[in-house]
């Protein structure tokens, strides 16, 4: 019974390049796609096009820190304000390691931030690390939806 | 000299003698009850004309009248009495022409004063046409005084005609200065009569109410010194006391003064008051040893020459100020100008010396600004000035002066000062203590006194005040003052205080809105370089991922150019991704705050070379380390990126020798401390050293030695923003040597800014002109490794 990954990534290319690596992760978490920050929350609070989803939270949020509407460190700022939301892992991913946005995520309770590497090797050696770690090893958290695999 | 009273007399006790001094400048000279006996004096009912009274002497003048004597009187003065109507209140006596009595032809003038109407009659001289004192006056006199170029000329144009129309032996013209004290300016004399000329007259020879009266009646004579007065009587009875006799020519004077006239050896005397703006400006005075009479015309002449020199000194004077004002006003604009023209910091005033000191007519002036000061000319030392703007910061007026500092600062501050005996100084700021400062020297004067003003008299048997006995010259040696500010040179200081005020304030908003600007711009770089690692980072990231995917899924498939192509295309994404991470912490760098600690290099060198060995374990590379190595101080982080990029350097460039000897040791010199980093590679031309240090400036074909470009561009900037210098020098194929120094602890914290501004952090020599700052000269005695 393992929780889905949420994925907020507003990039399509970043989005195809991540699932790659969670692909090879060889995790068998489903994983959730949202595009912007407004999105995730919605999932998140079941709200809006999520109502209907079942309850349950994810095992982890990858984060983008650039998004669309409500940008990363605004969705990571809402989840650690909601009570029912609090004790999700988030995992902040990002395009460069800009000193100010590491303090204010650290600052805002990140559980683990990663700068995208520019190689694409490390780059799936860092996701599969973040995905055993925070969607295995982390105990699953009861009421959580086994959900096959999208990218298969 | 010619006070109704004068003073200056003694008595048993100091007591008794403050009191007699009380009571002489008490003296109630206005109503004497007396007149001088060479005229006879009526005084009648201004509305009605009938007769209040009268002296006693027309009793001879109308013989054998008895009781009858008001009512004849009122008789005789009857051809005149209606010509009181025309007399206007408190304006000086008129001609009311002649009158017969008893055979005598006399003159008659009258005046007004409240409800009295005054008569004065006296012995008639004929004198008419060309002879007329009036109309010489107006023909020679006037062109005369108007040709004079300064006041004293013409106070001796106007003794010399006063002399001549009245004939009295001695004829002088002077001036009161602040303290009251009369300095003669111009003098006529007979043989026989002692000169004055330049001497002054103590304050105390006219007591403040016969200088009241000189403002209002301006001429009064005193024919003869030892005359009788005679009584004033009232018709009703009255004491003759009750009669104002201000404006009376023929008023009687204080006993005390026909003593002093005696003494002097006058038995005739004359003055004419001099009004300028109002105000007692002086007097000429005339003086006979004999007895002598003036007729009414006379006087009149002499009073309208009176008014003439007022009327010419008051014109001379405003010019002079105006003159003043418009020269003093030109030297505030020269000044303003040139500190607008500069950073309009207030040390720059000191930079054009001529005209701060020139409006000051001082020796010498200072800026001090806090604990810092500027001066030029003659100054106090900087630890006096200091103090001076410690205690003048004490004081609430913007503006304060003094001609005599000894009486005026505390002693120890005087002390300080020894030979400055006068300050004018202006406040700039209500918050700091910024003022400007003239100073003047002292000035020992030796003012000649017509007698001793400070002598006490010798005891006498009579316990009565008496005026002064000696008019023999007495010199007196004046010291601890300076020459004193005019109203006109601290009136022009305060304009400067003004403008300066204007100009600081001005350029405080300058500053303001160019910090503003800079702050703005800092924004939209932070935005932009976050931009661009967000933005610019994603594409090169995208390219490198997507290539890979490609080659690792079909890379069997490709023929072997197609996948040497797409190898190039990942490695120059890749190195685009370097790039713009290096111009990300580049852009850091410069401005991210540096945090100062004592950086031990030691340990920081074998660090580094422990790291290059471990990447180049192909390499043979002879390290040359000579201890002891500096201790720095300086952003540890930020010096190992700078030292890291040297050593990085000198390991990348000898890649083509078989052995690389990299030699690193300790550098100092008058700069501060640091590093040294020399290598045997391929070292570069001296000609492009400059371009060396510039970002993306490369001597080297990328393919022959990688990198971005920016490496030693970092070096530079890192080694800029402690305050250091960095230094090359190359020679091809026989290597090169890069090297920085820092200043040391003590030279940075000399050089950190104390104050709130920029233009307060030279504290470092008195008299400086050059601001502080990077360029300041630093103490070669700080030269040692910071410990």
């Amino acid at each position: 019974m393992l929780k889905p990954i949420l994925l907020v990534e507003d990039d399509a290319r970043d989005l195809e390049l991540t699932l790659v690596a969670l692909e090879r992760s060889q995790l068998a978490n489903e994983v959730i796609i949202v595009r912007d920050g407004a999105e995730a929350l919605d999932y998140l609070n079941r709200e809006g096009a999520h109502a209907d989803r079942a309850e349950g939270n994810p095992a982890v949020i990858l984060l983008d820190l650039k998004l669309p509407k409500v940008n990363g460190l605004e969705v990571l700022k809402a989840v650690r304000a909601t009570e029912a939301l609090k004790s999700i892992p988030v995992v902040m991913l990002t395009s460069s390691q800009t000193e100010s946005d590491v303090v204010q995520s650290y600052a805002l309770g990140v559980n683990a931030y990663v700068v995208k590497p520019v190689d694409f090797k490390q780059f799936v050696a860092a996701i599969a690390d973040l995905g055993v770690f925070w969607a295995v090893l982390n105990e699953p958290p009861p009421g959580s939806l086994r959900a096959a695999r999208r990218y298969e | 000299m010619n006070g109704d009273v004068a003073t200056l007399g003694q008595g048993p006790s100091p007591t008794s003698m403050d009191r007699q001094m009380a009571q002489c400048a008490n003296e109630p000279i206005r109503i004497p009850g007396a007149i001088q006996p060479h005229g006879w004096l009526a005084a009648v009912d201004w509305r009605d004309g009938a007769l209040v009274a009268y002296s006693e002497n027309w009793r001879t003048l109308l013989p054998e009248s008895g009781d009858l004597l008001p009512a004849r009187i009122e008789g005789v003065l009857d051809p005149v009495r209606a010509a009181r109507h025309a007399w206007i209140d408190g304006e000086g006596p008129v001609s009311c022409g002649t009158l017969v009595i008893g055979g005598r032809r006399l003159h008659v003038s009258g005046h007004r004063l409240g409800e009295r109407g005054y008569f004065e009659l006296e012995a008639d001289v004929e004198e008419s046409g060309n002879r007329a004192p009036i109309y010489s006056l107006a023909r020679h006199l006037v062109p005369m005084m108007q040709r004079t170029a300064a006041v004293d000329e013409l106070c001796r144009v106007v003794v010399a005609e006063m002399k001549r129309l009245t004939g009295f032996g001695r004829c002088l013209a002077y001036r009161f200065d602040a303290e009251g004290h009369g300095e003669v300016l111009a003098e006529a004399l007979d043989g026989g009569y002692d000169a004055y000329a330049g001497h002054r007259f103590p304050a105390s020879d006219i007591p403040p109410q016969a200088r009241e009266l000189y403002r209002l009646n301006h001429i009064r004579l005193i024919a003869d010194a030892h005359y009788e007065p005679v009584p004033v009587r009232f018709v009703d009875g009255r004491d003759g006391t009750a009669l104002d006799m201000s404006q009376a020519a023929l008023r009687s004077v204080s006993p005390v003064h026909l003593e002093y006239m005696r003494n002097m050896r006058t038995l005739a005397s004359m003055s004419v008051s001099i009004i300028v703006r109002g105000q007692l400006w002086g007097l000429v005075s005339c003086h006979d040893h004999a007895p002598r009479q003036l007729s009414w015309q006379t006087r009149m002449a002499c009073e309208h020459l009176g008014q003439l020199l007022s009327l010419q000194i008051e014109a001379k004077e405003e010019n002079e100020q105006v003159t003043e004002q418009l020269r003093l006003r030109q030297l505030t604009l020269a000044i303003v100008a040139h500190l607008a023209d500069s950073d309009a910091t207030l040390q720059r005033l000191v930079e054009e010396p001529g005209p701060l000191l020139r409006l000051g007519r001082a020796c010498g002036a200072a800026v001090i600004l806090n604990d810092s000061c500027w001066s030029v000319g003659e100054t106090p030392d900087r630890e006096t000035l200091l103090t001076l703007g410690q205690w003048l910061a004490n004081r609430a007026d913007p503006v304060w002066h003094s001609d005599r500092l000894a009486l005026d600062v505390p002693p120890s501050l005087a002390t300080a000062l020894a030979g400055t005996a006068g300050v004018l100084a202006i406040s700039i700021s209500r918050l700091h203590r910024h003022h400007i400062v003239w100073f003047r020297p002292e000035i020992v004067q030796t003012v000649v006194w017509a007698g001793n003003p400070h002598k006490t008299p010798t005891t006498e048997r009579d316990t009565r005040l008496h005026p002064r006995r000696s008019f023999s010259s007495w010199k007196e040696q004046v010291g601890g003052r300076s020459l004193p500010w005019t109203s006109g040179e601290v009136h022009a200081v305060q304009e400067l205080r003004q403008a300066l005020i204007g100009v600081v304030l001005r350029r405080a908003e300058e500053m303001a809105e160019v910090a503003m600007e800079l702050g703005r711009v800092n924004k939209e770089l932070e935005a932009f370089s976050y931009t661009v690692s967000h933005d610019l980072r994603a594409p090169m990231r995208h390219i490198a991922g997507f290539v890979d995917l490609v080659l690792e899924m079909e890379g069997q498939g490709l023929s072997a150019r197609s996948q040497r192509y797409l190898a190039h295309v990942k490695e120059a994404s890749a190195h685009a991704g370097q790039l713009v991470d290096a111009l990300l912490d580049f852009s850091r760098m410069g401005r991210s705050a540096i945090k100062h600690a004592s950086i031990h290099t030691g340990p920081m060198i074998d660090d580094l070379v422990a790291e290059q060995n471990a990447m180049n374990k192909d390499r043979r590379i002879d390290w040359v380390i000579q201890r002891p190595l500096p201790r720095l101080w300086g952003d540890p982080v930020l010096l190992q990126v700078a030292v890291r990029n040297l050593v990085a350097n000198a390991v990348k460039y000898t890649r083509p020798r078989e052995v690389a000897r990299i030699e690193i040791s300790a550098v100092e010199d008058e700069t501060g401390v640091g590093l040294s980093i020399a290598d045997n590679g391929v070292g570069f031309q001296m000609k492009y050293v400059g371009k060396l240090f510039g970002v993306f400036q490369r001597l080297h074909q990328s393919e022959s030695f990688e990198g971005t470009g920016i490496g030693l561009a970092s070096v530079r900037r890192i080694v800029e923003r402690h305050g250091g210098q960095v230094d090359a020098w190359g020679e091809p194929e026989r290597g090169a040597r890069f090297s920085f120094t820092l200043p040391t602890r003590a030279m940075q914290e000399a050089q950190a800014p104390e104050g709130d501004a920029a233009a307060e952090t030279n504290t470092d020599t008195h008299g400086s002109l050059s601001p502080g700052g990077a360029g300041a000269p630093r103490a070669a005695d700080s030269l040692s490794p910071d410990s």
